[in-house]
């Protein structure tokens, strides 16, 4: 018993080492690409001051609820309203927040959570097991399941045993070892029994104080936050910015104080304001474009492959990224342990790529591609790669939509489209858009032989075998999947020069994961 | 805003082709001149003269200078000379359709009702009304609204807001006309209609059509290239000027060149369309707008 | 254009103009239909990837476009009338957009055309006095270049000196989406609308002032001995008002459309930005409502011009008999 438990914890803790050492040897490699580093902070954090940040996108559809956010508003009001259990840092290392303990049974069959002492809602009503058990519930809910559904489905809705008024213990459907990795996620705020989205109360930096659906949202200081002495500033307000010129505009011109996304071919001009920093994070994020494996051109894979050699990915990063990234090979999460970076780097290869539509009858392919500006290098990507088509004899016809548009009803049904997505790990990262029941598959790839790889490897707990099976799995998507994964794009971010407290950011959720409970106002 | 020279009526007078020849001499008609087929040279010519192709990277992008491209990169890293030498074509080309098919439509309608008077006129200056109750630009957004920004489109929304303007002019220089000797004789001797009106009529108010015309062309590059800016006329990744403004505006601090060649032939081409119609005008009306001839 | 005389009273022709404004009204409703459901499709605009046949079919049964164009057209203005129309981006009335919006343009027109109006016909009586003079000549080379210039071209500039560029004193673009009551964001867009506008009120009112000063009736009040500047003031400018007039409210007629770029330029939240907008998106009951909103404004404003036009006019002011 003893063994197999310092076995497990070993490997447990292992496997945590081998993240934190994945990511420092890379970012040892990344710092090359590390361009304006953040300030130094200058002197101590003080109290004080309102913050105004430009978000990119937003519209009539923006909400408040902390399960279910789609744009980036929604995402940077989801990570300063909510707080929870676990948390993945700067340098993508789980970090515990409002858990004081999440450790696995001996056999995996089971989780123990413990809630740490003193964390109270913005109500100041105390933090308990009822309400963890409550969250997991209502994002398993059947009747409407929440983004994180799909990463926790090996949870037994019915399986939660309140063991103390802070303790938990999480029943399992089957054995897995990356519940810790899955809590982490930022769609997985606590909340408290009984919440109410329209009247959101959550255990977060900050406070609701208003909001205007396509508009902005205003918070205020939370002053029984469990992280000492945070936050430090007395009122934030989130403006949504669907166009890119207005968000650029209005750093520049002093309106706001920070914006999350510069357009990276517009960082010279943010650099050479002396009033300005920038934020740059090389990150896991990607960008792919997404081919529906269900529709005509896509649904042969010829097509697919194709398109994939069609794309020049060093041409990609130095065009519509302006040099600020990695190149990619058509899978995702770079800094999971078991990323595969044996398979051969994919090149372009437009001879390769016209014999492969030829084959599949389409030597003379026209398709439309859906962009949008809902994430900075979005567009500018397609613009290349319609120009790189041309070479390969594919006519791209470039439909752009608003940011408000882009998430419409026709989202996660485009033939060919784009997506942002930030860092995770890759077990993660599948569950959300490469299984049969993934919220947001994209690509409609639903491979039952991948599936199965993918549960099995949730379910095993040795490091190196698990590494193996998703392996395989990784092969299988290489081959017939429907992204094209082309890099991986730094996140940078501008914000005024009296603001400190912002750190490069590897998970890709912009402006340090909308940490602006770290934040502080210059003397 | 020449629009709205529209409706200043060009005073109806007696004109004559030695009219033309009179604005020709005009130090202002001139200089006009000069500067539009200065740019109108670039705008045809240019596409042949582009040291990379229009749609090829030469660098990162927004760079102030780099090798190869002396005038700097745009949005996505292409030469911003190339795509400036050949962003007037399309432009020029669709500014000229819809001018002539604008004023011609305009002028048919407008000489018609001057020489006709009575019903037809009425109900031909009824219809120019509607038309007319219309700002151009929202006729122009209401078709883009239906069918997408084509470039067909771009022509026909363009030309029918200039048709009801020109007819108002044609037919105020054809009332003044309609009524000399030497119409009567044509009328007196039974030469058909038609040809009254298209070779007596239309030659006879010569001055102030194209007067007229110039300013029509100098609204038809404003109306396409306002078109292009808004995302909703000719579409990248076309070299176009309004595009191009469009697109590298936003960086005009770091990498101005992108935006400030096309604005500038932009306004050179516009405001030398002015020059010309304001040298026409001031043959017709005689009274240099205050300054005696 | 009425004849003055025999007896038709002003009443009677103010009655008349608006009238046929009602009915060019009618007329421009029928345009905006015919443009939009008429000649394409408002199914499939409405559906877009999800267009499959029985969807089409149910939807456009809904929307009753399976019947008859003038049955379609009737349907139409009584959705109108009862505020029924629902943006196909947001699935909300229509009117729920566009009321605020409406007073954010008519804040940002009305005040571009008060101060085009006041610098105009300022500039335009002090140039008519002034002619002929090097400087005189030297403003209405500028304004004959202010007035060719595209309106985002000027707009473009302005942003560049004043905001982003080279000074800092001013906001470039609009920040939220409420009411503007912001002075200072007000201003750049502002001033590019007087930009195109002023000089071309200058120039009429510096050709009308002209014309009137140089006329017999001026003359016989100098003649008489009366200083320079009561012929001005008092002889000359009553005349010149009604053609002035006449030509203000044209221009604010013309700043109903003029506002739809220069708004986009700033990103002001007003019907500009608005049309643009629902114009990308191909959201029709949005464009649709917008164009008759302001045709109609347009409409009003030009029927306001001729009402003035024969009021200022001597002979149907003094009536003629």
């Amino acid at each position: 018993m003893k063994e197999i438990i310092r076995g497990l914890t070993v490997s447990r803790r292992s496997f945590l080492k081998k993240t934190a050492a994945l990511t420092a040897a890379g970012s040892a490699l990344l710092t090359g690409g590390l361009v304006g580093a953040q300030t130094a902070p200058n002197g101590k954090p003080r109290r004080g001051g309102r913050l105004v940040v430009g978000v990119t996108g937003g519209g009539a559809k923006d909400k408040l609820d902390a399960h279910t956010p789609i744009s980036l508003p929604d995402t940077a009001r989801v990570h300063n309203l909510y707080d929870r259990l676990a948390i993945r840092n700067e340098n993508f290392d789980l970090e515990l927040a409002l858990a004081e303990e999440v450790t696995p049974s001996s056999d995996a069959s089971k989780w123990t959570i413990r809630l740490k002492q003193g964390v109270t809602f913005h109500n100041g009503k105390d933090i308990t097991a009822d309400d963890v058990i409550f969250t997991f519930q209502r994002i398993l809910d059947k009747a409407a399941p929440k983004n994180e559904a799909r990463s926790i489905s090996f949870v037994d809705p019915n399986g939660f045993r309140k063991l103390d008024a802070r303790t938990v213990e999480v029943n399992l459907l089957w054995p897995s070892g990356i519940l810790l990795d899955a809590l982490s996620g930022y769609a997985f705020g606590i909340v408290p029994v009984g919440y109410d989205p329209a009247n959101p109360v959550g255990s977060g930096p900050f406070k609701l104080k208003s909001f205007t659906a396509g508009d902005k949202s205003i918070f205020t200081r939370f002053d029984g936050y469990w992280r000492p002495d945070q936050p430090y500033l007395d009122e934030v307000v989130i403006i949504d910015f669907p166009d890119e010129s207005a968000r650029i505009n209005a750093l520049l011109g002093g309106q706001v104080d920070a914006i999350d996304q510069v357009p990276l071919g517009q960082i010279p001009i943010v650099e050479g304001n002396s009033a300005l920093r920038v934020l740059d994070s090389p990150t896991g994020s990607w960008l792919p474009f997404t081919m529906r494996v269900d529709a005509p051109p896509f649904n042969d894979v010829r097509v697919r492959q194709a398109f994939r050699l069609i794309v020049d990915r060093k041409e990609m990063i130095r065009q519509a990224l302006a040099g600020r990234g990695r190149i990619g090979n058509d899978i995702y999460s770079p800094f999971d342990p078991c990323y595969p970076s044996d398979f051969p780097q994919r090149d372009q290869d437009i001879d390769q790529a016209k014999s492969l539509l030829r084959q599949a009858g389409h030597q003379d392919l026209e398709v439309e591609l859906v962009s949008s500006p809902v994430g900075a290098g979005l567009v500018e990507a397609a613009q290349v790669f319609t120009k790189q088509a041309e070479s390969a004899g594919v006519k791209v016809r470039l439909n752009r939509k608003d940011a408000g548009q882009f998430y419409g009803k026709e989202w996660l049904s485009y033939p060919f489209s784009q997506a942002v997505w930030y860092t995770r790990s890759y077990l993660l990262q599948a569950g959300r858009c490469a299984l049969p029941q993934s919220p947001f598959n994209e690509t409609h790839w639903t491979d039952p032989a991948y599936a199965r790889l993918i549960q099995e490897a949730i379910a095993t707990i040795d490091d190196k075998k698990r590494c193996e099976i998703i392996h395989q799995a990784q092969k299988l998507e290489w081959d017939n999947g429907g992204y094209l994964i082309w890099g991986f794009p730094n996140q940078v971010g501008a914000y005024s020069a009296r603001v400190s407290g912002f750190k490069p950011d590897k998970t890709g959720a912009p402006m340090n994961s909308y940490g602006f409970g770290k934040v502080w106002f210059n003397a | 805003m020449s629009a709205l020279a529209e409706q200043s009526a060009v005073a109806g007078g007696t004109s004559n082709p030695s009219q033309v020849r009179a604005a020709l001499r005009l130090g202002r008609t001139r200089l006009g001149l000069a500067l539009c087929l200065a740019v109108i040279g670039v705008a045809l010519v240019g596409p042949w003269l582009v040291p990379h192709s229009p749609t090829d990277f030469v660098a990162g992008p927004f760079q102030v200078r780099a090798p190869g491209a002396p005038l700097g990169s745009d949005n996505l890293g292409r030469d911003v000379l190339s795509r400036f030498l050949a962003g007037g074509k399309a432009l020029l080309i669709l500014s000229v359709l819809a001018t002539i098919a604008g004023v011609g439509l305009g002028t048919a309608v407008g000489a018609i009702a001057g020489y006709f008077r009575s019903t037809i006129d009425n109900w031909l200056m009824r219809l120019t009304d509607v038309v007319l109750a219309f700002p151009h630009i929202v006729l122009a957004l209401l078709l883009v609204a239906t069918f997408g920004p084509q470039p067909w489109l771009i022509v026909l929304a363009v030309a029918i807001g200039h048709a009801p303007r020109t007819a108002r002019i044609v037919r105020a220089a054809t009332l003044g006309v309609v009524e000399h000797d030497y119409i009567r004789a044509a009328e007196a001797v039974g030469v058909p209609w038609p040809s009254i009106v298209f070779h007596e009529i239309v030659p006879a108010i010569s001055s102030p059509l194209l007067a007229e015309t110039a300013l029509r062309f100098a609204y038809s590059l404003t109306f396409v290239s306002s078109l292009s800016f808004l995302g909703l006329g000719l579409q990248p990744p076309t070299p176009d000027w309004g595009v191009m403004i469009n697109e590298n505006r936003l960086a005009l601090t770091v990498a101005p060149f992108g935006t400030l060649l096309p604005a500038a032939a932009l306004a050179i081409l516009t405001v030398g369309t002015s020059l010309v119609s304001d040298g026409f005008s001031r043959v017709v009306a005689g009274v240099d707008r205050g300054i005696k001839s | 254009m009425p004849n003055p005389s025999g007896g038709l009273s002003i009443a009677k022709l103010i009655a008349q103009r608006i009238g046929s404004g009602v009915l060019v009204l009618v007329a421009v409703s029928m345009i905006v239909f015919g443009a939009t459901y008429g000649l394409g499709d408002p199914v499939r605009a409405m559906l877009g990837n999800e267009a499959t046949p029985e969807r089409v079919r149910a939807v456009a049964h809904e929307l009753g476009t399976d019947r008859s164009l003038v049955e379609q057209y009737i349907a139409w203005v009584e959705g109108l009338l009862t505020n029924e129309a629902k943006s196909f981006a947001t699935g909300r009335p229509v009117s729920e957009l566009l009321g605020p919006r409406l007073l954010n343009s008519m804040i940002l027109a009305g005040s571009a055309g008060l101060v085009a109006v006041l610098l105009g016909v300022a500039g335009g009586i002090a140039s008519a006095f002034w002619r002929d003079r090097s400087l005189e000549r030297l403003a209405s080379l500028i304004s004959l270049v202010l007035v060719a210039l595209p309106e985002f071209v000027t707009g473009i500039f302005l942003v560049a000196l004043l905001s982003t560029g080279v000074l800092h004193l001013l906001p470039a673009v609009y920040i939220g989406s409420g009411t503007v009551l912001d002075p200072l964001a007000l201003i750049l867009p502002m001033t590019t609308l007087v930009l195109a506008a002023a000089p071309y009120i200058l120039q009429l009112a510096r050709a009308t002032m002209i014309e009137v000063l140089e006329s017999d009736y001026v003359r016989m009040a100098r003649l008489k001995g009366i200083s320079e500047l009561r012929v001005v003031m008092i002889h000359a400018l009553p005349n010149a008002i009604g053609p002035i007039v006449q030509t203000i409210a044209i221009v604010l007629a013309w700043l109903a459309g003029g506002v739809v770029v220069v708004e986009f330029l700033f990103r002001f939240p007003g019907i500009g930005t608005a049309m643009a907008d629902a114009v990308t998106n191909r959201d029709l009951p949005t464009v649709q409502a917008i164009s008759l909103l302001i045709a109609g404004l347009y409409i009003v404003l030009n029927i306001l011009a001729d009402v003035i036009g024969l009021l200022a006019n001597p002979r149907v002011r003094h009536g003629s008999r």
